[in-house]
């Protein structure tokens, strides 16, 4: 919230600006919204905690009994090393999310991460390797549509394995929802809605709204938006250099700003 | 209402509660209801078949005839004559009504049909009647529907010598949940358990096959392949871009709307009689089988203005009045400009959406009714700077074959030659949220998600000491709320007394494998280690007919005392 205030602190003192982005004079309650809602950011957008999320662990310390949302994680006994089905040994060199001897869905298990279920190392750069292809390959073998047992545990495990490769595919294509994860891997929080310090930023955010504000047709636009590919790059760059010598402050930094550019990026497709 | 010869099941809103399951014990038919035309199909253990009925037609059309009382639909049915079908007697374009209420500006240009649809404007369902001997015998367009599945039903069963309980039926992606509801019903009132299936999306799958089957033959590179897909029939044109590759149809994005071929007509008819609608402005029998004539003529003009350039009406509308002319393809044009930019724009929003350039298509698939239509293939050539449109996909027969497709692969049958080692994946044709920050929708899941999905969004109280909140859950796309489609309301209650801004009430929303759609929300104070008022989950949608009342009854009573705005999207 502290990032939004703050940014709104700068946006609102331009009037110009507020009109155009058709944000009324509403309380802050409202405009934040209006923020959150129209960002893109894989992190705040989607539940990155796959199935599982706050309210499945309420239910849990209760005792909840709702069998719609929390049914999809494992039972505990279904977390045995092997196959819950036919008792296979799980295979060491890949992950393990359907059984090779029985073709069986496995339970998630919440220690595999993204990269491992791409056959990645856990770098930032992962080149340019064809994540499409393998999702579908995933998808074929999990997807909810294909399996046609009649047992309703292997359903929903094919459902919550299912929609965790498809977050894994989103988190994983786009350079700065992959940034942020792999800073999750590491233990670090990126908080979007953390206060931006930097002056110099603060300058240039001001600078762009108002290039943004003041563009007076789509050739305009279109050179600001390849300024802000080129700062993109940038800035990625600048993070992966971060994250190899384990500069998690810069890292994050960079994270800071290529979020920035990319809600820049997000207002101008929409006024192109 | 008498009763009907064949069996329908009682039609009981608990129909959709036993959709426990999306696999098949057998292999699902497909089967196509368009505005204007239907048609069913089958995986035979070798490719789609559409079976014919007894008049030797694969494609047939959707309508139905009330004659003696007792209705029967043009599956079996034989028309001695076209005009038949415009005596008042026969009811069709249905597959624009079902779901809607009086309100929507596609009900009213529904009006001029030759039969009766009144609207009293207050956001109830229509009044749909057939001329029965001189009396009006009303109908509802689930009823219509239901009759066409059940007599397309008795066909399959006859010829494929076995019984039909499960089909895949396609819907426009326009639809919205609430309209979904009324076809599973009539499909329950038909004894079918039913999967729904995107037209387009259905389309898309069947490419992916036939991308598929050119990889196996040594023909086909196999790498991946951006198609856009472009259905427009008699009721609907539907948008989709799918990323097709080792036989998976991944939708990137879906776009649809309530415009179509019935549109073109009715500006052409409108166009060619200017002072039509005083002219049929009482339903006498008479008027109504001269707005049936005209109807006649001019559809008979569209099509020939598919292949040449100019048309010449000449028809006596009785009454004095007789219309000729010459009307040219021009004019037909500039007559339905709005149509074909509406087409454009859907087209251009889809491409949008899915993030693809023309650059990155390879394929342009067009196909329904309307595909045969100049303007449109030129409007798709140009909007994808594409010298040539996909071939090798028979635009009557696309969908009901995809839904054919899907079917097969649902029953988990295997294909030693891998035709059906397919796969599609589904994305939200629409965004679904609630009513928050004033009136505005605000989205928790958004449009082009892929399914299954589940997302949540935290909101606050707008009051201080506020104890319940209103969650209002609506689909579309509008920013103001009332604009979107009314799923569904309930109450969170007993939250503890706060200053406003203070609680955090979670909406959490769940879309499973069987494209069910749950809400579930609960209050929690800062710090707190426990919800502090019970969970609530439920099933969308909850609303009946008359829900265009309902939201504005809801408005009206409760204004802002329950209201909620948005805190923060949940990480
Ligand atoms: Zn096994």
């Amino acid at each position: 919230m502290k990032l939004r205030s703050s940014l709104f602190a700068v946006l609102r003192s331009n009037s110009a600006l507020s009109s155009a982005t058709n944000f009324p004079n509403v309380p802050n309650s409202a405009l934040s919204t209006q923020i959150s809602s129209n960002s893109q950011l894989p992190s705040t957008a989607e539940c990155s905690r796959p199935w599982r999320s706050t309210a499945c662990e309420f239910l849990d310390n209760l005792r909840f009994p709702s069998r719609v949302f929390c049914s999809r994680s494992a039972e505990a006994s279904d977390l045995k090393p092997g196959c819950w089905n036919c008792g296979a040994v799980a295979p060491t060199s890949v992950v393990f999310l359907v059984c090779d001897s029985c073709r069986s869905i496995q339970p998630v298990d919440q220690s595999v991460d993204y990269f491992q279920i791409f056959g990645l190392e856990k770098e930032y750069e992962i080149g340019d390797v064809n994540l499409e292809s393998k999702y579908k390959d995933w998808q074929k073998k999990l997807h909810p549509d294909l399996v046609h047992s009649k047992s309703d545990k292997e359903r929903e495990y094919a459902a919550e394995q299912s929609a965790r490769v498809i977050d894994a595919y989103r988190t994983l294509s786009k350079p700065l929802s992959r940034a942020i994860y792999i800073l999750k891997l590491e233990g670090v929080d990126v908080d979007e809605e953390d206060t931006i310090s930097e002056p110099e930023l603060l300058n240039e955010i001001m600078e762009i709204r108002e290039a943004v504000e003041e563009a007076s047709g789509s050739q305009e636009l279109n050179q600001i938006q390849s300024q802000m590919q080129e700062k993109l790059i940038h800035w990625s760059n600048t993070f992966a250099k971060a994250l190899r010598n384990r500069n998690f402050n810069d890292a994050v930094l960079s994270v800071q700003r290529m979020t920035y550019y990319e809600r820049v990026k997000e207002e101008i497709t929409k006024k192109l | 209402m008498a009763e009907p010869i064949y069996t329908v099941a009682s039609d009981s809103e608990t129909t959709g509660e036993e959709k426990t399951t999306s696999t098949f014990p057998e292999i699902a038919v497909g089967i196509d209801i368009g505005t204007s035309q239907c048609s069913i199909a089958v995986w035979n253990g070798s490719q789609v078949e559409l079976l014919k009925n007894t008049r030797n037609q694969k494609i047939m059309r959707s309508y139905v005839t009330f004659k003696d009382e007792t209705p029967s639909g043009g599956v079996s049915n034989e028309l001695s004559h076209e005009y038949d079908m415009l005596s008042g007697a026969a009811i069709f374009n249905m597959k624009r009504l079902i779901g809607r209420v009086d309100t929507d500006p596609v009900v009213r240009a529904s009006k001029s049909l030759p039969f009766l649809v009144q609207t009293l404007d207050i956001g109830v369902r229509p009044f749909v009647a057939a001329l029965v001997n001189n009396v009006w015998r009303s109908t509802t367009p689930e009823e219509v529907l239901a009759i066409f599945i059940v007599e397309l039903k008795v066909m399959a069963e006859y010829q494929l010598k076995r019984p039909i309980r499960n089909v895949v039926l396609t819907i426009p992606v326009s639809f919205s949940r609430f309209q979904l509801t009324r076809v599973e019903r009539a499909c329950a009132m038909a004894g079918l358990q039913v999967r729904l299936m995107p037209e387009p999306t259905a389309v898309a799958l069947l490419y992916a096959q036939q991308q598929q089957q050119a990889v196996h033959e040594g023909m086909g590179s196999g790498s991946e392949k951006i198609a856009l897909i472009f259905n427009m029939g008699a009721g609907y044109c539907d948008v989709a871009v799918s990323a097709v590759g080792g036989g998976v149809s991944q939708i990137r994005a879906l776009a649809g709307s309530p415009i179509g071929g019935e549109d073109l007509l009715q500006n052409t008819m409108k166009y060619l009689l200017p002072n039509s609608e005083s002219i049929f402005s009482h339903r006498g029998i008479d008027e109504i089988r001269r707005m049936g004539l005209l109807r006649v003529v001019t559809q008979d003009a569209i099509h020939k203005l598919s292949y040449q350039s100019s048309v010449q009406i000449d028809v006596n509308l009785g009454n004095g009045s007789k219309l000729r002319k010459v009307l040219s393809r021009e004019e037909f044009e500039m007559v339905n400009s709005k149509v074909f930019e509406k087409c454009e724009n859907l087209i251009k929003q889809c491409l949008h959406d899915a993030r693809v350039g023309t650059e990155d298509l390879s394929d342009v698939v067009v196909v329904g009714g309307c595909s045969y239509i100049p303007k449109i293939r030129n409007l798709l050539m140009e909007i994808s700077k594409k010298k040539a449109l996909h071939e090798g996909i028979d635009p009557l027969e696309a969908a009901v074959s995809g839904a054919a497709l899907e079917g097969a692969i649902a029953s988990g049958i295997g294909d030693p030659f891998g035709s059906l080692d397919l796969l599609s994946i589904q994305v939200t044709p629409l965004a679904i949220g609630i009513r928050a920050d004033g009136n505005s929708f605000i989205p928790i899941i958004p449009k082009n998600t892929t399914m299954p999905a589940r997302k949540e969004l935290v909101f606050t109280t707008v009051q201080d000491n506020q104890s319940e909140a209103l969650i209002v859950v609506y689909e579309g796309e509008e920013t103001r709320a009332e604009e979107n489609h009314l799923l569904g309301y309930f109450k969170i209650i007993g939250i503890p007394p706060a200053p406003k801004g203070i609680p955090e009430i979670t909406i959490c929303m769940d879309i499973d494998s069987s494209n069910m759609l749950r809400v579930l929300a609960w209050a929690t104070l800062p710090g707190g280690q426990h919800p502090a008022t019970p969970y609530m989950e439920v099933k969308m949608p909850t609303v009946d007919d008359g829900h265009g009342w309902c939201a504005e009854a809801l408005h009206g009573k409760y204004g802002a005392t329950m209201e909620l705005v948005t805190l923060r999207k949940k990480g």
